[in-house]
């Protein structure tokens, strides 16, 4: 494979001296921080969030943007735990969960392409419903009680030495790179967020593309939503609030443009580990929690900045003129 | 006082941009009431240069002079305060504005900070009457033809005061008439003391309105001299930087069986009844002016905009398209009127936009064959000779009239049978228009069928088999094959008869 070079390379290697730097830091400042149950632990949070941010990436690549996803964490794993209770078996009970994401993912996908809402307005909409949704389902409380053992597998179960969720975010990672960089539908969304006339007029059927997308985010908010519920070991209706955020910061840090048209699924996990690690090391620090928003606010903008200015459309840097 | 003949003086300016000198010490200087024309290819180094008069960039040698004093340009709005206005090719109007809050867009008239909106309307009416302009301040800009927004524009860089209007292909998408409208205007300013620098790639215009031409050529200043001291044909040699031998090629070729018939199609809103045979082989020039349905038939045949009645048959078959997939499956292809906004997805590289189209005939199962893309990218590189450092250049980073070759090979990958193109060598330089007529008369010559629609006669004149006229919706034949000159057609366009 011939390498890119060029401003989205460039890009890349500065996200990752970012991530490298901080990691340096927190190493050097926290002596527990680089054990490997810390670091599993990083991984083990930050699971979630790559893995719906995988979706997300394609969907803001594509020119879109989904608000709905923490409600539908939340929705899925009230679903899933629901099902269980009721003695469903366990495996049923998680696709019924990751079912509910997909259909809030559809549906999301249908008010923009079909009935033309802006996505801002059709998401947080849905983002009222999912909610709503999960608290009339669970009446309110965390479903606990008569909940299987097995429930709590898919959060905090191992695969030989691998806790289950880092296994499946490995591989939601290893399947969207894939299409991300391999398929048409990769392609077409850099085309449908690059310039969305010019993929109508090029034959791409752009309806289909989004609802897609759409339904991937819902889907991977789904899977996101019974890891958590299971680590959790219920399903409860408050969960996953302001967790949209935490995706879509991630996917912003990793160089994905909020216009659309650029974007890598490898920037996005580089960009959800250094809001991972940043945490993490904050916690292990004994920082307080207030101070740990503004930290993390602050790493978001000056992120954003650095990567804007090396592409040349931040603050302009003026050279003096040579006579 | 004597006060110094010229407004503008460049000494040895250059700009350097990774891998390319922008510009390299030119040097010319502009009178002060003249219409000064810079000309040149694309990438020649036109658009550089005014971007470092505008304050966009910044020059890294030479000195500018202006009105007697050397200046830095930092940015836009310092340029605007020293006295130079540009208007970009590209609209620059809000289109959600009146006329009035337009022209005094970034310096309204203010009182204690409230918009005296009273003195912004009576002094808009004042410039607008004194440009002999007939629009209401008050009408809203959404609705106005690019022609008047252009217009708007102008009347926005005099009430800066500007002593320099830097003009950049203001007429691109203009009719004849607008043109000469815009002429009588531009020539008022000059007469009250404005310079003016106009660029254009039509070289009629530049002998109809220019006092002087600077010509600019692979970074370099070429010549600086009065217009009458120069002939087009030592024009175009300089531009060009070789003799032009056959602007339009010159081939015999070999007309096929019908390929594509349209029986009256007609549209809700627009065309009527059109009626068009095209043969295998065949080049047909549609000439309509802004405005008289050349683009809308374009995209009706593709499918863009929907068809009311009628019928498309495509090898005497009857074919439904609802949507421009539907044309791609029975290979049409659209080169579409706006190069960047239709054609290309800029932010892409070269390869994946020749591509873009035929992206499911080299992958399987929704793979991409990378093998066989780049190949395919290579292949067209090389065949229509598309200037790029490489195949994973970013499109934006191309010249104009490269970036079309790019669109054309977009069809080309798919293996087009019938090829509509709406105004393919707008904005491009006359080197690579002629390359890119020698590509439509090939592909034609290998059985292609096309259909150029352009606003352009002598294009049409010069490469059509048959010549077609679009105005107001209805299309008409020119079938007067004795007198094909530009006078002709013009007066059949606009609804006269021949």
């Amino acid at each position: 494979m011939r390498l890119k070079l060029g401003k989205i390379g460039l890009q890349r290697f500065v996200i990752m001296g970012i991530f490298v730097l901080l990691f340096i830091i927190m190493s050097l400042l926290s002596p527990v921080f680089l054990t490997t149950t810390n670091l599993i632990n990083v991984l083990r949070q930050v699971s979630m969030v790559v893995i719906v941010g995988c979706g997300m990436t394609l969907l803001l690549t594509s020119g879109g943007i989904d608000l709905s996803v923490g409600s539908v964490l939340a929705l899925s794993g009230v679903i899933c735990a629901k099902l269980a209770v009721s003695g469903v078996p366990l495996p049923v009970a998680i696709l019924g969960g990751v079912a509910s994401g997909f259909i809030i993912g559809l549906l999301n996908g249908t008010l923009v392409v079909f009935f033309k809402i802006p996505f801002l307005i059709a998401t947080l909409g849905s983002m009222y419903i999912a909610r709503g949704l999960a608290y009339i389902i669970s009446g309110g409380q965390a479903v606990v009680a008569g909940l299987p053992d097995s429930f709590k597998i898919p959060g905090r179960g191992y695969v030989g030495f691998i806790p289950i969720p880092i296994l499946i975010m490995i591989i939601i990672c290893v399947v969207f790179y894939i299409i991300q960089s391999r398929t048409i539908l990769g392609r077409y969304s850099y085309a449908i967020g690059g310039k969305l006339e010019t993929a109508i007029l090029s034959g791409i059927n752009i309806s289909n593309v989004q609802l897609l997308f759409y339904s991937l985010v819902g889907l991977l908010s789904g899977v996101a939503g019974i890891i958590l519920s299971s680590r959790l070991a219920s399903g409860q209706p408050n969960t996953g609030l302001g967790f949209e955020f935490d995706v879509i910061v991630a996917v912003i840090l990793g160089g994905t443009s909020l216009s659309g048209g650029e974007g890598t699924i490898l920037g996005t996990i580089i960009g959800a580990l250094i809001v991972g690690v940043l945490n993490n090391g904050l916690n292990l620090l004994g920082v307080h929690t207030f101070y740990q928003y503004i930290l993390s606010g602050a790493t978001l903008v000056l992120a954003v900045i650095l990567d804007m200015t090396l592409k040349g459309r931040g603050i302009k840097i003026r050279h003096k003129i040579r006579q | 006082m004597g006060k110094s003949n010229y407004i503008l003086e460049i000494t040895d300016v250059s700009k350097y941009f990774p891998g390319v000198q922008a510009l390299d010490k030119v040097s010319f200087k502009v009178k002060r009431g003249e219409i000064h024309c810079l000309v040149g290819e694309n990438g020649a180094g036109k658009s550089t240069l005014m971007k470092i008069l505008a304050g966009a960039i910044e020059r890294d040698s030479g000195e500018i002079v202006f009105d007697e004093n050397p200046v830095e340009i930092h940015s836009v709005h310092a340029a605007l305060n020293l006295g130079i206005a540009i208007i970009f090719q590209e609209l620059n109007v809000v289109n959600q504005l009146n006329v009035y809050e337009n022209i005094f867009l970034g310096k309204e008239k203010t009182n204690f900070g409230f918009i005296n909106r009273r003195r912004e309307i009576e002094t808009a009416f004042k410039y607008l009457k004194k440009l002999d302009m007939d629009f209401d301040p008050l009408e809203k800009v959404s609705n106005m033809s690019s022609a008047k927004k252009k217009m708007i524009e102008i009347v926005r860089a005099i009430t800066y005061k500007s002593k320099l209007i830097i003009m950049d292909e203001p007429s691109a998408t203009m009719t004849e008439k607008d043109v000469k409208k815009m002429f009588k205007i531009i020539r008022g300013l000059r007469d009250s003391g404005i310079s003016i620098i106009y660029i254009s790639h039509r070289l009629e215009e530049i002998f109809e309105i220019g006092d002087t031409v600077t010509i600019l050529r692979d970074s370099k200043l070429i010549s600086s001299s009065p217009i009458a001291n120069i002939t087009k044909d030592v024009l175009i040699k300089m531009i060009v930087g070789r003799t032009l031998s056959n602007k339009y090629p010159v081939e015999k070729r070999r007309i096929g069986d019908v390929c594509l018939e349209i029986k009256n199609l007609s549209t809700k809103d627009f065309l009527k009844n059109i009626n068009l045979v095209v043969r295998r082989g065949e080049i047909i020039g549609i000439f309509g002016l802004v405005g008289s349905g050349r683009t809308e038939l374009a995209r009706a045949i593709f499918g863009v905009d929907q068809i009311d009645s009628g019928k498309i048959l495509v090898d005497e078959k009857n074919v439904e398209i609802y949507k421009p997939a539907d044309a791609i499956k029975i290979k049409i292809g659209l080169i579409p009127e706006e190069r960047r906004d239709q054609g290309l997805v800029t932010i892409l590289t070269v390869r994946e936009n020749v591509t873009l189209s035929s992206l499911r005939n080299i992958s399987r199962q929704g793979f991409v064959n990378r093998k066989k893309e780049r190949f395919i990218a290579d292949k067209y590189i090389k065949d229509l000779d598309i200037k790029t450092p490489g195949m994973e250049q970013a499109v934006a980073n191309l010249s104009g009239g490269n970036q079309q070759k790019v669109v054309i090979s977009k069809w080309l990958s798919t293996n087009s049978n019938i090829l509509l193109m709406d105004e393919p060598t707008r904005g491009i330089d006359i080197g690579t228009k002629s390359e890119i007529y020698k590509i439509i008369s090939d592909l034609a010559a290998r059985g292609t069928a096309i259909i150029v629609f352009s606003s352009e006669i002598e294009e049409i004149i010069g490469i059509s088999d048959r010549i077609f006229v679009m105005h107001d919706g209805e299309l008409f034949e020119y079938l007067n094959k004795d007198n094909i000159t530009p006078e002709g057609i013009i007066n059949y366009a606009i609804g006269g008869i021949y």
